[in-house]
């Protein structure tokens, strides 16, 4: 489907676009399909977005990912056409697309709840877009099927979009977005209203359509786990900001500040002092370390995560600790061990008991040094950690979103 | 418990549906009462059929119901888009507000209201007919609208937020995404609020009677004049029809739905079953890579009928939106020429039970001999003062109308009645005698036409009055009879009542005679049944008053139907009214040539001695009162009745006829007959 | 579209406000002028006439009238009929809706069909078939009379106008509480009992405030009616059961359209006030005609 790309704007757009990218813009000029510039928006006066800016790659698979109200819905709007921003811009192609309306725009969309349209059967919703862009029936009809198959949904033609489960309304809302060859499809938590084990299924499924298609996945959601199994690009936002933007591995290894380090996966962060590169004091210890480039006594946000700690016996230990709760977690132990009244987790394959005291080895590359932020000390002490209150958490988000 | 609630259910049903059994049941009655059953029988559905004036009515409700609930679910649809995209709340709030007022007003209100701006608008203007169809039209969209407001809104509420917004992203224009998308997804909202506006329309009577023109009377506003006298079961028999219409179209579309239900129930049973199938087979280590196909219950069936069924709705709403254009068009077509007729209930020989259809005849006369394409508008009153307040209003306009003589000295002399040219009435010279020219109330004989005559007489039935109680006008106040005693609900004749009684001058100008005719009305009250008019005919007939002033013709259409255990009779007191009801045309009027055509063709031979014979009451009409056949029709007794011997008509006329109050006096009866009726 | 963007003060380029489609913008126009036209102007000259003599001079006395003995009694007549026909309603409605609400979905649908079904017969016929069925010639009473009772009169009493009120708008009580209660989720139910409710104490304490809001609708919706009622009155009324509305009525008739006005402005502004009251203290949305 051709769609008119005349129609963007592009008066008074040839000095602007000319313009240095802004900080915020990874420098992979190269094939960059979208960008965000210097992007605010508020509604009704409450700040939402603060300054976005973002470069997006052709067939990149990337991921927004924040907490509930970060931003990372607002944004993919902006890009689907349904919000307009207060202030920045948005291209697409190198043409400003501002205020070009969504059915202009060669972009689309898969819902959080699908809306799939409840009057249409599997094959009417799945060739919708393509009978407005009034396209032959023979040539629905064959790249109807070819969805349904790439989809895994042959057969289901006829069938009633709302008797169909919610996995199988997931493909449909998929197959309708992608037949009509979008540069870009936006996936907004289409995987949030799905039970565990089809969320995992549906995950390979979304990675391999997207490895196959080549198309530019732009995909959001709040589930740190499924943004790291699936990226290539993960964007952590919170509050209206981007935090950091990297490979997940890198967004893993090395949060740039506490709030991406709390949000990504478990970790450990406590006060520290680099006293000089490669050796850093926290905890009553002085660790050697990896990282450098430093002031000398800098304060900073030490990380260490669970599974990097190993417990020894308490003479070997460069850390003692007692050990306050133990919770089997089947392929490892989760521990909270209270180090002087700071609570670490960690993760061991050991047994302990409760109330034993243990030692605590961190190797060097198992530390990793963030520079203070806003948000330190607001994260990573485990004495109040429930696995119940982080389920409740997840509850109330998916009520909000 | 489960018991206790199911009988309970049945009574509340029993209570509910026993007034309209009985009326279906009496739609088969032989005779012509609604209260005693004399046999079974179909003349009512046949007579129904042979009735224009409620043909015409029904066919008006329609129309108006169909073209208000089509615009009023467009207006509506719409409005309920604008008020979901609002943004300013005070706005919504305000709109809300606005939207609520026909709803939470009653009807009463909104009739009245509505009425006041046309009559003002017209008036602005310069309107002949300031209610119309049109007036109406606006009147009922006006109170649909709210309904389909408050049925669609929620739809949209309901929706799925991304619906529209994923139609835009798949390429929709917003029209588009509008008509595709959206559209379908409220359409049962809209349909809800387009049937129940419907519904609402055609069951409208509270402010269709407040808007209404003489131009389009609807179904309800007629049976509103026809349930002021007795209720002929013609009227239940249409009910009847209706109500086994209604109900068989419900229980088609319930089982429509319900079979499509159970198909749904099928396929939701089979994927069940399929889903065990996999999970079955996953468990046994070989997951089935495609999930399997049930060729059984494809989703085929259903889809089809829904298709179907919004294929059918979007037919009947185009053909409604033609069918009421057409009749828009049709209802001001030019070639055709309304006469608007305004008369007494039952007052016109109407066709029914194979007599004469006048109005019907005069229409073929007009078509066959003057080449002239003429459509009677028949509409009733049931007071002169009803009469009076639509003429004065100049609400409407009439050609012709037949009011009793006080009222015409009224209109006379406030100008509202139009000279008659007797040139066009052949017929007045060699059909009206002397005796019924020069009266006081048009002593030129300029303006009226006399149609018929009649004197007041005290209707008893002689079951419970006994013979010595009898006479004169104090059997009407007589407390042995208390509750069985029924009055004039209209103040002339109800103070007339009291004045003949007390032998007081029935056109005193006297304030201390009103006050005592006042005075002795209050003490009839405590033993009075009701205040009524032509209600009259039933309370008589089935024996629930046993006493009560009427006109002395009416009672010979009770004779015909008075229950089996109830006998009426009648007899003159010394001094009782007179009264002449006589053929004008208002000045107003649009067509004072073809109203004179008509006023001639009433007073040829056929159709005269049809009217007298329907209407019963005496005729001055001197081939009428003469002729044998009409004489052998109406019987002995009746031509007794009606033309006492040794009569001088002339004279009793002069003495004892209503003449036309002064202001003064006019108001200080109103004053005292609210008064009256307000005591307590 | 503006294509120059606008700069705020603190130099930072601002796009212009989106603005929403023509289509939903101006989708309530047409109903807005509508409003305004045809509900409230319309009230402005009830609010006119109301205060104004034939001649169109200003008086207050059309007002003034009302506050008379007389038109009081009439009032508060019209308020004591509509009041008991209300609480019989809600009284026979309350029940039925529940017991509807609780029985088999198939069951139900029949059972709100079999209730909505009067309501499609024309209200005038309905009344009028009343009057011939409580008349004192009636069937009612000519079967009672077979075992020697009556006859009772009815007819022409203050009790005749309340049957009919109450059969006539009945199921108006019945639709909306029944809507509320069909949508009350059972576990509600099954959630007191679990607590210690009796089947009465569940009645009490978690069905009825849940149904409240239907309660109101249809209190609202009967009382309104009733209290404004003509040809209730009119048909199966007597010579002292005189209501309100036949008093509007009757002024149109006799053509006094100042005192037609005014008497339906203070009917108006003493209902609208009342239901103000009542909304303002559920806030509730309330059931729908429809089920």
């Amino acid at each position: 489907m051709k769609r008119k790309l005349n129609e963007t704007e592009t008066f008074s757009e040839t000095t602007e676009s000319e313009q240095p990218p802004s900080d915020g813009c990874v420098a992979k000029t190269s094939n960059k399909i979208i960008e965000l510039r210097n992007i605010s928006k508020s509604f009704d006066g409450e700040p939402v977005l603060n300054d976005i800016s973002l470069c997006i790659n052709d067939s990149e698979f990337i991921t927004f990912l924040g907490p509930s109200g970060c931003g990372k819905t607002t944004t993919l709007r902006i890009i689907g056409g349904f919000e307009s921003p207060d202030i920045g811009d948005v291209f697409f192609d190198g043409a400003r697309i501002n205020n070009l309306p969504p059915y202009k725009r060669q972009v689309n969309t898969v819902f959080q709840k699908y809306a799939l349209f409840p009057h249409l059967n599997v094959y009417d919703n799945i060739a919708f877009g393509l009978r407005i862009a009034k396209v032959k029936e023979a040539e629905i009809k064959e790249r109807v099927t070819e969805m349904l198959k790439l989809v895994n949904l042959r057969g289901f033609e006829k069938r009633n979009v709302n008797l169909l489960s919610g996995g199988q309304q997931q493909r449909v809302a998929i197959a309708r977005a992608l037949i009509n060859k979008p540069k870009v499809l936006l996936l907004d938590e289409p995987l949030g209203a799905l039970d565990l084990k089809l969320r995992k299924d549906m995950q390979v499924e979304l990675k391999n359509i997207q490895t196959k298609t080549g198309i530019t996945f732009i995909y959001v959601t709040h589930d740190q786990e499924e943004a790291l199994s699936m990226s290539d690009t993960v964007v952590v936002m919170a509050e209206g900001k981007i935090q950091q933007i990297g490979s997940p591995t890198d967004i893993y290894n090395e949060p740039v500040n506490a709030f991406v380090a709390d949000f990504i996966g478990e970790s450990n962060i406590i006060d520290g002092v680099m006293l000089e590169d490669f050796k850093v004091r926290f905890a009553g210890h002085t660790f050697v370390c990896l990282d450098k480039g430093f002031e000398k006594n800098e304060p900073i946000d030490v990380v260490v995560r669970p599974e990097d700690v190993d417990v020894v016996a308490v003479e070997r230990g460069m850390l003692t600790g007692t050990v306050s709760s133990v919770t089997f977690k089947g392929v490892h132990y989760e521990i909270i061990v209270d180090i002087d009244g700071f609570k670490w987790m960690i993760q061991t394959t050991d047994y302990v008991a409760p109330e034993e005291t243990i030692g605590l080895y961190i190797e060097p590359d198992a530390i990793h040094i963030m520079k203070k932020s806003e948000y330190s000390n607001m994260f990573g002490d485990y004495s109040s950690f429930s696995d119940e209150l982080e389920h409740l958490s997840d509850i109330t988000e998916d009520i909000e979103e | 418990m489960k018991k206790l609630s199911s009988v309970y259910i049945a009574l509340i049903l029993v209570f509910l549906f026993a007034p309209i059994a009985v009326l279906i049941f009496f739609s088969f009655n032989a005779g012509s009462s609604t209260s005693t059953f004399s046999g079974f029988s179909l003349r009512w559905y046949l007579e129904l059929f042979r009735n224009g004036e409620i043909l015409d009515a029904l066919k008006n409700s329609l129309i108006l119901a169909v073209a208000s609930s089509a615009i009023a679910t467009l207006l509506g649809t719409a409005a309920a888009f604008g008020i979901h995209h609002m943004k300013n709340k005070h706005l919504k709030n305000g709109v809300m507000t606005a939207t609520n007022i026909p709803m939470m007003n009653p009807e009463i209100i909104t009739g009245i209201s509505l009425m006041f701006l046309f009559v003002f608008v017209g008036g602005l203007l310069g309107l002949q007919t300031k209610l119309n169809f049109w007036t109406m039209l606006i009147a009922h969209i006006t109170f649909n609208l709210p309904y389909v407001i408050l049925n669609v809104l929620p739809k949209f509420k309901q929706m799925d937020k991304s619906l529209p917004e994923a139609a835009l992203d798949l390429g929709c224009t917003p029209m588009q995404s509008f008509f595709k998308v959206q559209l379908p997804a409220i359409l049962p909202g809209v349909l809800t609020g387009m049937i129940m506006a419907f519904t609402m329309s055609l069951d409208d009577f509270v402010i269709s009677y407040f808007t209404s023109g003489v131009d389009f009377q609807t179904l309800p506003v007629l049976i509103y004049s026809m349930t002021k006298k007795s209720v002929k079961p013609t009227i239940y028999a249409l009910s009847s029809i209706i109500f086994v219409v209604i109900l068989a179209l419900l229980l088609l579309s319930n089982r429509e739905k319900s079979s499509d239900e159970r198909l749904e129930a099928k396929r939701l049973k089979a994927e069940k079953k399929r889903r065990e199938a996999i999970i079955k087979a996953q468990k046994s280590g070989k997951a089935p890579k495609q999930p399997k196909r049930e060729a059984v219950y494809e989703a085929k069936a259903p889809r089809r009928s829904r298709s179907y069924l919004n294929k059918i709705v979007a037919v009947c709403c185009a053909f409604a939106v033609i069918v009421s254009l057409c009749v828009m068009l049709g209802v001001y077509s030019k070639n055709t020429i309304t006469l608007n007729v305004y008369n007494w209930g039952e007052y016109i020989s109407d066709g029914s039970e194979g007599s004469l259809d006048v109005n019907k005849a005069f229409e073929a006369y007009c078509a066959n001999e003057l080449g002239m394409k003429v459509k009677v508008n028949y509409v009733t009153y049931t007071s002169n003062e009803d009469l009076y307040a639509k003429l004065s209003t100049d609400a409407v306009s009439y050609d012709v109308i037949i009011p009793s003589d006080y009222m015409i000295a009224r209109l006379a002399s406030e100008g509202l009645l139009a000279e008659i040219d007797f040139d066009n009435i052949p017929n007045y010279e060699e059909c009206i005698s002397e005796d019924f020219r020069g009266l006081y109330y048009d002593p030129e004989d300029k303006y009226s036409v006399p149609y018929t005559y009649g004197m007041i007489g005290i209707i008893y039935n002689a079951n419970v009055v006994s013979e010595e109680d009898i006479g004169d006008w104090d059997l009407m106040w007589n407390e042995k009879y208390k509750g069985d005693i029924v009055q004039f609900n209209n103040a002339r004749d109800a103070f007339g009542t009291a004045f003949y009684k007390l032998g007081l001058d029935v056109n005193s100008t006297d304030v201390a005679d009103w006050e005592r005719g006042l005075a002795e009305l209050k003490t009839q009250k405590p033993y009075l049944d009701k205040y009524v008019m032509d209600e009259i005919f039933n309370m008589m007939e089935s024996g629930e008053a046993a006493v009560g002033a009427y006109y002395a013709g009416d009672y010979l259409t009770m004779l015909d139907n008075q229950a089996e255990n109830v006998d009426l009779q009648l007899y003159y007191p010394d001094n009782t009214n007179l009264f002449i009801d006589a053929m004008c045309i208002p000045a107003s009027t649009q067509n004072k040539s073809l109203a004179e055509e008509y006023i001639n063709f009433m007073l040829s031979e056929e159709v005269a001695i049809a009217n007298a014979e329907y209407i019963c009451y005496a005729s001055p009409h001197s081939v009428v009162y003469n002729s044998e056949t009409y004489k052998e029709d109406m019987g002995e007794e009746a031509i007794e009745i009606l033309y006492p011997k040794n009569f001088n008509f002339h004279e009793a006329y002069n003495s004892n006829c209503y003449k036309d109050l002064d202001a003064d006096t006019k108001k200080l009866l109103n004053e005292l007959w609210e008064n009256l009726k307000i005591s307590n | 579209m503006t294509k120059k963007n606008v700069i705020s003060e603190n130099g930072i380029r601002r796009n212009p406000p989106q603005k929403k489609g023509l289509l939903q913008r101006y989708a309530a126009a047409p109903h807005i002028v509508w409003s305004v036209l045809f509900i409230i102007a319309p009230l402005i000259f009830v609010a006119y006439y109301s205060f104004t003599d034939a001649d169109g001079v200003f008086t207050l006395a059309n007002i003034s009238a009302f506050f008379t003995e007389k038109y009081l009694i009439i009032f508060f007549r019209s308020v004591k009929l509509a009041l008991i026909a209300t609480a019989i309603c809600l009284l026979l409605g309350y029940p039925i809706a529940y017991f509807i609400s609780r029985s088999k979905p198939k069951t139900q649908k029949v059972l709100i069909l079999l209730l909505m079904l009067p309501m499609w017969m024309n209200f005038l016929i309905r009344t009028y078939a009343i009057m011939v069925l409580v008349q004192d010639t009636g069937i009612i009473n000519s079967f009672l009379g077979k075992f020697g009772i009556g006859p009772i009169h009815i007819l022409g009493t203050e009790g005749a106008v309340i049957i009919g009120m109450v059969y006539d708008y009945l199921p108006f009580m019945i639709l909306p509480i029944y809507s509320v209660m069909s949508k009350l989720d059972n576990r509600l139910i099954e959630a007191a009992s679990d607590l210690g409710c009796n089947g009465f104490g569940v009645l009490r304490k978690v069905i009825f405030p849940l149904s409240l809001s239907g309660v109101i609708s249809g209190v609202t919706m009967v009382l309104v009616p009733s209290i404004s009622t003509f040809y209730i009155s009119q048909k199966l009324g007597g010579v002292d059961t005189l209501l309100i509305g036949d008093v509007i009525e009757q002024q149109y008739t006799a053509s006094n359209y100042n005192m037609t006005a005014s008497l339906s402005l203070i009917l108006m502004l003493i209902l609208l006030v009342g239901l103000a009251i009542v909304n303002h203290y559920s806030d509730g949305d309330g059931g729908g005609m429809m089920p």
